[in-house]
């Protein structure tokens, strides 16, 4: 198994995004036992210490929690947890690009939202010609 | 609890100081990589922390005792490196098997595997071995000693490419199986960090970082962009290195601080590497300073 060392992400992070898409793929379900510090420091070849860093993150959020000697288990709302922080965080970052470009080309904020509800308004029309 | 404490450590040899004041602790079981440049004082702190030379001055404690001259940091501890010596009449078949009498929780199963795998030979006379040959068995010795203290001192020079990532491996293996205290200094930072907890990184005889790989990696960004903007972002700063890249454009690596953002600069991490390296630089500018 491999992470990308190279990568601006910590591996901590990139161990803590390996495990919430191994839920979002239910291959852990609600519940189960995930990967233990030492498994996953002999899978990704890491030092434990930064696995369990990434384990850590996910018991924060509440996406795992942990029972005494006997490891670390999916959360029943787990998964909704990632979907609902994936969502949000990528569509900050897209809107945030989206701003940056807009700048760049000198677009005002008020074309900008009209872009967007074209955009929107297709989507739509799309939507209710398919319904038809 | 803590393995090794050293307090403003000296050693001089011929009135130049190897180690000019070293402190720092070692907690126990975290492998923790010793970085410094050629002539920082990695090999003679090392020598002094496994007893075989003293300091001048200072304190060093190994598992709360002096470790020179001392049987139980001897029997506890092992340093790893390309002077290791064993008697010239024994066979390194012959060296294994008197290996537990010195180590009590020798591993003679590890030792064996790991012998076959890297395809040594067991009538080869240690001193007759290669540089890579010896490497290897020198490393196996090591990790089969399973000391509570095991360091190695540049223990992949002359290892081939293959070697070196099997050793690693082997490496985080046996910690995972069998933490232990382990103190490995390289060159090679890069090459080794994966398996990296800590990071002591020595610079003139005397510590300049010692945190945790993930903070070292945080330490540190770097800004690029034009001139006159990084300037005048870094001029009240510290700057750990500059260059200047073309007629307009100028990069900057400084501690890492919160809210820089500022447009036409962009901003980015820094290896653990480049840290090292940068907080252990005479010039700001490196080697390209030489040729202005």
């Amino acid at each position: 198994m491999n992470l990308n060392a190279d990568s601006t992400k910590p591996i901590y992070i990139q161990i803590a995004e390996w495990i919430e898409n191994e839920i979002i793929a239910e291959r852990f379900l609600s519940d189960e036992k995930v990967n233990s510090q030492y498994q996953l420091a002999d899978l990704f070849n890491i030092n434990p210490a930064t696995a369990a860093k990434g384990l850590t993150i996910l018991v924060e959020e509440q996406i795992l929690y942990k029972k005494r000697g006997l490891g670390m288990f999916v959360a029943p709302e787990g998964k909704s947890i990632i979907l609902e922080k994936r969502r949000n965080e990528t569509l900050t970052r897209m809107a945030m690009e989206l701003v940056l470009e807009a700048r760049r080309l000198s677009v005002t904020e008020d074309e900008l939202i009209n872009l967007i509800k074209q955009e929107n308004k297709k989507c739509e029309e799309e939507q209710n010609n398919g319904g038809n | 609890m803590v393995v090794i404490d050293c307090q403003n450590l000296q050693k001089k040899y011929k009135g130049m100081a190897a180690l000019n004041g070293i402190t720092f602790q070692l907690e126990d079981h975290k492998i923790t990589g010793l970085i410094g440049r050629n002539g920082a004082g990695k090999t003679t702190l090392l020598k002094i922390l496994a007893g075989f030379i003293r300091e001048n001055s200072g304190e060093v404690r190994v598992f709360s005792n002096k470790p020179f001259n001392n049987l139980r940091v001897s029997a506890n501890s092992i340093l790893v490196d390309d002077q290791m010596s064993f008697p010239d009449s024994l066979t390194l078949a012959d060296i294994l098997e008197a290996a537990p009498s010195f180590y009590k929780r020798w591993d003679a199963g590890l030792a064996a595997s790991l012998f076959d795998y890297f395809r040594l030979n067991p009538k080869q006379l240690h001193f007759k071995l290669s540089k890579g040959a010896k490497a290897t068995f020198n490393m196996i010795f090591g990790l089969a000693t399973r000391c509570e203290l095991t360091m190695f001192d540049e223990p992949t020079n002359g290892m081939d490419e293959a070697v070196r990532s099997d050793f690693y491996r082997a490496l985080l293996k046996e910690y995972i199986a069998y933490p232990r205290s382990i103190l490995i200094s390289s060159h090679h930072l890069a090459e080794m960090e994966h398996l990296l907890e800590d990071i002591l990184l020595i610079h003139k005889g005397k510590v300049v970082l010692h945190q945790s790989l993930e903070e070292v990696k945080e330490y540190a960004v770097a800004l690029q962009g034009q001139t006159d903007i990084v300037e005048k972002l870094t001029a009240e700063k510290d700057v750990l290195h500059i260059k200047q890249l073309d007629s307009h454009r100028k990069y900057a690596v400084i501690k890492k601080e919160d809210s820089l953002g500022v447009e036409g600069v962009t901003i980015q991490t820094v290896s653990a590497t480049d840290v090292c390296m940068f907080m252990t630089s005479e010039r700001k500018g490196g080697i390209d300073d030489v040729f202005k």
